[in-house]
């Protein structure tokens, strides 16, 4: 295994193509749950977990299924399989299986971590439909930019979601200093938070170049 | 044609049909022993999460209720009715929680002299930090709104005279201002308690005259006013003891600093000036 | 009960799903690059959620309680698949510049909030003209977001440049980084402090009377 690559892919998904900040992923979770260190910590931890399961089932889901002329049409749907079942099929499998394992961590938290689980409440049901989630499944898989195998696919996956939770946590130490400034009325919670995240952005855009 | 639609229904059946095999093996494997009222009392409760118990949100809540760390009358927005089948949900006798309000002890705000200029962050637990924030009086309330910012119901204003005011009709004692008051002047107290001491300060008399216009001076006059021997100066302040308080507002009359505060008096004298007010327009409108 | 026209509105401005109850940021972000895109966008989501709202409400009586998101996703994930392939049929390079946000409006928690929060429970009537309302709220919304970032980011408006004058000589200077991400999240931060304002000066309770106490 490249080495070379594993840094790039890394670097590119924590810092050129963050996935919030960047990608436009992830957004509503950050939004809502970035108040907190402690909140922050353990919804980009989970979703760091789910976003890693995801990519690996979800490749060999792609790969072995779906794909034109993959193993599964070409043994049993022969007249099928030059045209892949992928379009049709994407949107509905992935769902099904990021919701599932959704519900898998959230019964493996619940016995073994329960104060997570306590802690995340009704955010760790939410992640099913954080769009990052998805979204790496598709960048992965049907949408990828450069050569794709399992290995690349579940790295991009882990990175993606220490990205998220890397900004998460930078969002969440800027929020916890904003509440006690004199911020006007209008512009208290998201709209300040969005301004912050702008500007944040703008210093992401530093790392542009580094990797592609 | 038709092959597709087989193939994509096969796919997804298989699919569907895996992962919940996987999740039904799941849920054997992690299996939690979960106490069946817990979600029962989590169902009565209103669900808002609203953290007025003190607790991180009603799920919280219906585990320590049902474990018997917390009492059902712990959730402030819950209606009488829930709560009662909560009690009886548990077994336990019903008991009437008496109702409460956040008060605030403390007379101060622009009444009581600044002994700094204070710039920096709004907020009173931050101030009390910088060399005991910025008022004259060491047990004053500081007047930023920390507890303004915590309330959950907005329930409380900071008014012109730098005080709090608490709105009673929105306030559900959840005690949220009294947990982050750094100087502990605002406590939630039982509703019933008309006549209570508005001041914290235990400086001798001396120098709360100095400080403050309507401070507690300890000159004992309310001790040796009441009939029921329910106020005692303990420690320069003027403490109530209400097991043997009838509210009967003699201590507050007499006080010559305004100190002790009866809500009906001021609430009557309010209703008056207000009819007072008027008066005087209704015979011009009379001749007109 | 609310008349139809109001659940129709409600959708619009009072209860306006990206400035007001903030769900599917996601996609406000990435597609108001221009006009075109935010429009597209727009329209998609509005038919999926616009169908998916009828059909949850048309068999709400056979979807029992306990399996009921499940069930919402399925219904959400047939009409995503369905805008997708329509999409890639009808308006290729539409669908090429709207890339990964076309799959991903199955997990646009407006449609999945309205399904859970409305059709589940109401008519089905109430709950197309609810789905139109707010899928035409989005849309707007959308389109505002986008017009501030084309026009003023690369001096276009659906592709034609309005930054040149008569002669080509332009009028002003495209500030390219409003439609790169920075300007993504300032400019909606603002729009969202400004309609708070408004929301804001219509209905602010009076409480700063000092009482006797």
């Amino acid at each position: 295994m490249n080495f070379g690559l594993i840094i790039q892919i890394a670097i590119l998904n924590l810092f050129v193509q963050n996935f919030v900040i960047a990608r436009f992923l992830g957004l509503c979770p950050f939004i809502g749950q970035s108040d907190d260190k402690k909140k922050a910590l353990g919804m980009g931890v989970a979703v760091t977990f789910v976003m890693t399961l995801a990519s690996f089932v979800t490749y060999l889901l792609f790969a072995y299924v779906l794909k034109p002329n993959s193993w599964f049409l070409t043994t049993f749907f022969g007249t099928i399989a030059e045209d892949g079942l992928v379009d049709v099929l994407k949107t509905a499998s992935y769902i099904l299986v990021i919701a599932s394992l959704v519900q898998f961590v959230e019964m493996f938290l619940k016995r073994h971590v329960p104060a997570l689980y306590r802690a995340m409440g009704i955010y760790l049901a939410l992640i099913t439909t954080n769009c990052a989630v998805l979204g790496v499944a598709l960048l992965n898989t049907t949408d990828a930019t450069m050569e794709m195998n399992l290995l690349t696919a579940v790295l991009q996956g882990f990175f993606a979601g220490l990205g998220f939770t890397l900004v998460m946590l930078l969002m969440a130490g800027i929020r916890e200093r904003l509440q006690y400034l004199n911020v006007p009325r209008c512009m208290k919670g998201a709209p300040i938070a969005f301004l912050c995240t702008g500007l944040m952005a703008l210093a992401f855009l530093g790392f542009a170049g580094m990797a592609n | 044609m038709t092959s597709f639609l087989l193939g994509s229904l096969l796919v997804l059946g298989l699919l569907a049909l895996l992962l919940g095999i996987v999740l039904a093996i799941a849920s054997r494997v992690f299996h939690v022993d979960v106490d069946p009222r817990i979600e029962q009392v989590e169902e009565l409760l209103p669900g808002a999460n609203c953290g007025g118990c003190g607790l991180a949100g009603c799920a919280m809540a219906a585990e320590q209720i049902v474990a018997g760390d917390a009492s059902p009358n712990i959730c402030p927005v819950c209606s009488a009715d829930a709560r009662a089948k909560i009690f009886e949900l548990l077994g336990l006798a019903a008991q009437e929680s008496e109702p409460k309000v956040a008060r605030v002890l403390c007379g101060g705000g622009a009444a009581c002299k600044e002994k700094d200029l204070y710039h920096g962050v709004d907020d009173c637990r931050a101030a009390v930090l910088v060399q005991g924030g910025a008022k004259a009086c060491d047990f004053a309330c500081i007047g930023l709104g920390s507890c303004v910012d915590a309330c959950p119901f907005e329930a409380i204003f900071i008014g012109e005279d730098g005080l709090p005011h608490v709105i009673e009709e929105r306030c559900t004692a959840c005690g949220a201002c009294e947990r982050i008051c750094p100087r502990h002047v605002i406590r939630v107290m039982p509703k019933k308690q008309v006549v209570w001491v508005k001041c914290s300060s235990h400086d001798p008399g001396k120098v709360v005259n100095k400080i403050c216009q309507t401070g507690c001076i300890a000159c004992r006059k309310c001790e040796k006013e009441c009939p029921f021997d329910a106020i005692h100066v303990v420690d320069n302040l003027a403490v109530i003891d209400y097991e043997k308080c009838k509210l009967c507002g003699k201590c507050a009359k007499v006080c010559p600093k305004h100190a002790i505060i009866d809500i009906r008096a001021l609430r009557r004298a309010a209703a008056k000036a207000a009819k007072q007010a008027e008066q005087p327009k209704q015979p011009a409108a009379a001749d007109a | 009960m609310p008349t139809c026209r109001e659940e129709f509105s409600k959708g619009i401005i009072k209860g306006n799903p990206i400035f007001v109850l903030m769900l599917g940021l996601c996609p406000t972000l990435a597609t108001t690059t221009s006009v075109k895109n935010a429009f597209a966008m727009g329209l998609a989501a509005s038919a999926v959620l616009i169908c998916s709202n009828v059909i949850v409400s048309a068999f709400r009586r056979f979807i029992p309680k306990a399996v009921r998101i499940p069930c919402f996703i399925v219904v959400i994930a047939s009409f995503v698949t369905i805008v997708d392939m329509v999409m890639k049929g009808f308006f290729w390079e539409q669908s090429k510049s709207l890339s990964i946000f076309i799959p991903l409006i199955v997990v646009n928690c407006i449609i999945l909030g309205r399904a859970e929060a409305f059709a589940y429970k109401s008519s089905v009537l109430r709950s197309l003209l609810d789905g139109a309302g707010a899928g035409l709220g989005f849309t707007l919304a959308l389109m505002l977001v986008g017009t501030i970032r084309e026009v003023l980011g690369a001096g276009t408006f659906w592709g034609y440049p309005i930054y040149l004058d008569s002669f080509s000589r332009p009028v002003y200077v495209p500030m390219t980084g409003l439609v790169l991400a920075p300007g993504a999240f300032i400019v909606l931060g603002l729009l969202m402090a400004f309609f708070r304002h408004l929301g804001n000066r219509r209905r602010r309770p009076d409480l700063r009377e000092v009482t006797f106490e």
